[in-house]
């Protein structure tokens, strides 16, 4: 049984009037509210955002894509000979990446890709305008991914105490 | 006013009354209802305003983690088992990993277990104020909301601030917490330390937390509406809770002061100074109250821990490839739902045989049929939203 109003709060409710008189403190204390397409927040550099790719840093070596969680980076490549580093020395091949596409819709934004990268090839960017119209539009390619690389903040300082010391 | 008036008056009344010998309807609630907090279902069986019997229908979330497990390894699985209570990833995050850790043998360093206990406080924190938001709103408020949330969103962004993610942080390895942002030359470098500033917003952020919980004092705790909907609502007494299995504020609003941040603990929780609130009445109001005070305490303890953390690494040698050896073991800690729990058995591979995963939410909601027997039609909001089940944890 719920507990019955005693007959002086049921006609006047001082709790209606404590939430008016909050309701009418906050009328004129600043709004929070973040006016989105006129205003942007700011992310913080640790935001996972975007990931942000190196093609010349990259070397095929499919590790991200094997990483992946829910296997959305797509990646293709070939061997290229490659001249000798001395004359006369061995000719070498080298990995040369044809494609490199992340599918953001399927994208769960662990960052497991970014953390097992050997060549440093992936960075986190906070970046987050790339909504689009179209799902197969989130398919970031090579191109578009290392358009985000210059959006890739430093890393924030540390606190004085931690790791280093 | 006539005898004969009073006569007719009795003979109409005997005449309705017979009338209304009704059957019991069938009444289907859901799958999308706004306050079911995801997508449940609701079979109940009502007489007018009773309910005599419901049947909650679960399922319809169902994403397969316990089979996941066995196809993914366990870096992979650390990503994914945040996202199984979203409300609060971090807190099922760290019994995985520890069980991970126990079998191989390894121990975090310090620093990183201090660093885990800060934020899954604020992990806790930031549940128990999605509850005290969405609770009077259930139930009608809609203000609460709107200055619960406003503080929840810097408690978020402290978490955004360390981790790099506002609800899943994926922030735990094998070893300690997340050592840095890439595994090549320059980026090994990068440290994923505290940021210079953050624990002074925390200070911050938690006296903006403690404003706020005395603003919901003000606007919910006292208000006597709040009050008509939830006092004696939904009593589940101590020996029935103990008897579905309900852990965490659920139970310890029905009196058991049962907390496993006391009893069983892999964080440094003996070396803060807490109380384990709890309740005697087991009603919806009771089961409110203790989330409240659940968040001045949190507090208390992301203030103490702040000050105690020590220096030191951040991450203990572990294998890159990991492999578990063979063994089974179960390692529960306390999620701000109530206890939850991993069942890990390892044949020595790179990904479990098994993973048993005892989600605190689907516990929680196995009372649902017995504290709704009898309830009215109208409190069956009240009592399913105090007890503060998230639908993903309910069918992983």
């Amino acid at each position: 049984m719920p507990a019955p109003l005693n007959k002086r709060s049921r006609f006047a409710f001082p709790g209606l009037w404590k939430g008016m008189w909050f309701t009418l403190k906050y009328l004129f204390t600043p709004v929070p509210t973040v006016m989105y397409p006129q205003e942007q927040e700011i992310p913080v550099p640790r935001a996972r955002g975007v990931i942000a790719l190196d093609p010349e840093a990259c070397t095929v070596c499919m590790l991200c894509a094997r990483e992946c969680p829910d296997w959305c980076i797509y990646i293709e490549g070939h061997k290229e000979p490659k001249a000798p580093s001395k004359p006369g020395g061995r000719a070498r091949t080298q990995n040369e990446l044809d494609r490199f596409e992340i599918d953001y819709s399927l994208c769960m934004y662990c960052g497991i890709c970014v953390e097992v990268c050997p060549f440093d090839a992936l960075y986190w960017s906070p970046e987050y305008e790339y909504s689009t119209y179209e799902v197969a539009d989130l398919i970031h390619g090579k191109t578009r991914l290392k358009d985000w690389l210059e959006t890739v903040p430093e890393p924030p300082a540390l606190e004085p105490q931690g790791e280093s010391s | 006013m006539s005898d004969e008036y009073r006569a007719m008056m009795h003979r109409s009344e005997v005449a309705v009354s017979v009338e209304l010998q009704t059957q019991d309807m069938t009444l289907n609630i859901g799958p999308q209802h706004p306050s079911t907090h995801g997508v449940l279902r609701l079979v109940a069986q009502v007489d007018g305003e009773r309910i005599t019997s419901v049947e909650p229908v679960i399922g319809y979330m169902h994403r397969g983690y316990e089979k996941l497990a066995e196809v993914r390894s366990y870096a992979q699985m650390t990503a994914l088992v945040n996202r199984i209570d979203w409300v609060s990833g971090f807190a099922s995050e760290v019994p995985f990993i520890v069980a991970v850790e126990k079998l191989m043998g390894i121990e975090a360093p310090e620093r990183a277990q201090w660093i885990r206990l800060i934020l899954t406080e604020l992990f806790r924190i930031s549940s128990h104020m999605v509850f005290t938001s969405s609770y009077p709103l259930e139930l009608g408020a809609t203000t609460p909301l709107f200055h619960v949330l406003r503080e929840r969103e810097r408690v978020l962004e402290l978490i955004e601030g360390m981790t790099g993610g506002r609800f899943h942080p994926n922030f735990n390895r094998v070893g300690g917490i997340k050592p840095a942002a890439g595994g090549g030359k320059t980026q090994k470098k990068v440290s994923m330390d505290i940021p210079e500033g953050w624990l002074d917003a925390t200070r911050a952020t938690m006296e903006r937390v403690m404003l706020s919980t005395h603003q919901s004092d003000t606007l919910v705790t006292g208000n006597e509406l709040f009050k008509a909907r939830t006092v004696g609502v939904g009593v589940i007494p101590g020996d029935k809770a103990v008897e579905y299995g309900l852990s965490g504020p659920n139970l310890r609003a029905s009196g058991v002061a049962y907390d496993l941040r006391k009893h069983e603990y892999h964080l440094p929780y003996d070396q803060v100074d807490f109380d384990v609130i709890s309740a005697p009445g087991g009603d919806c109001y009771d089961r409110y109250w203790v989330r409240l005070q659940e968040i001045r305490e949190s507090v208390k303890i992301v203030l103490q821990a702040i000050d105690k953390i020590p220096d030191g690494p951040l991450r203990a040698k572990a294998p890159r490839v990991l492999k578990v050896p063979k063994g089974q073991i179960y390692v529960r800690g306390e999620n701000p739902k109530g206890e939850f729990g991993y069942y890990l058995i390892s044949e020595g591979g790179q990904k479990p045989y098994r993973l048993k995963i005892r989600s605190t939410s689907f516990s929680n909601l196995s009372i649902l049929p017995w504290v709704l027997k009898g309830a009215l039609v109208p409190d069956l909001v009240a009592v399913m939203g105090s007890l503060d089940f998230v639908l993903g944890d309910v069918d992983r």
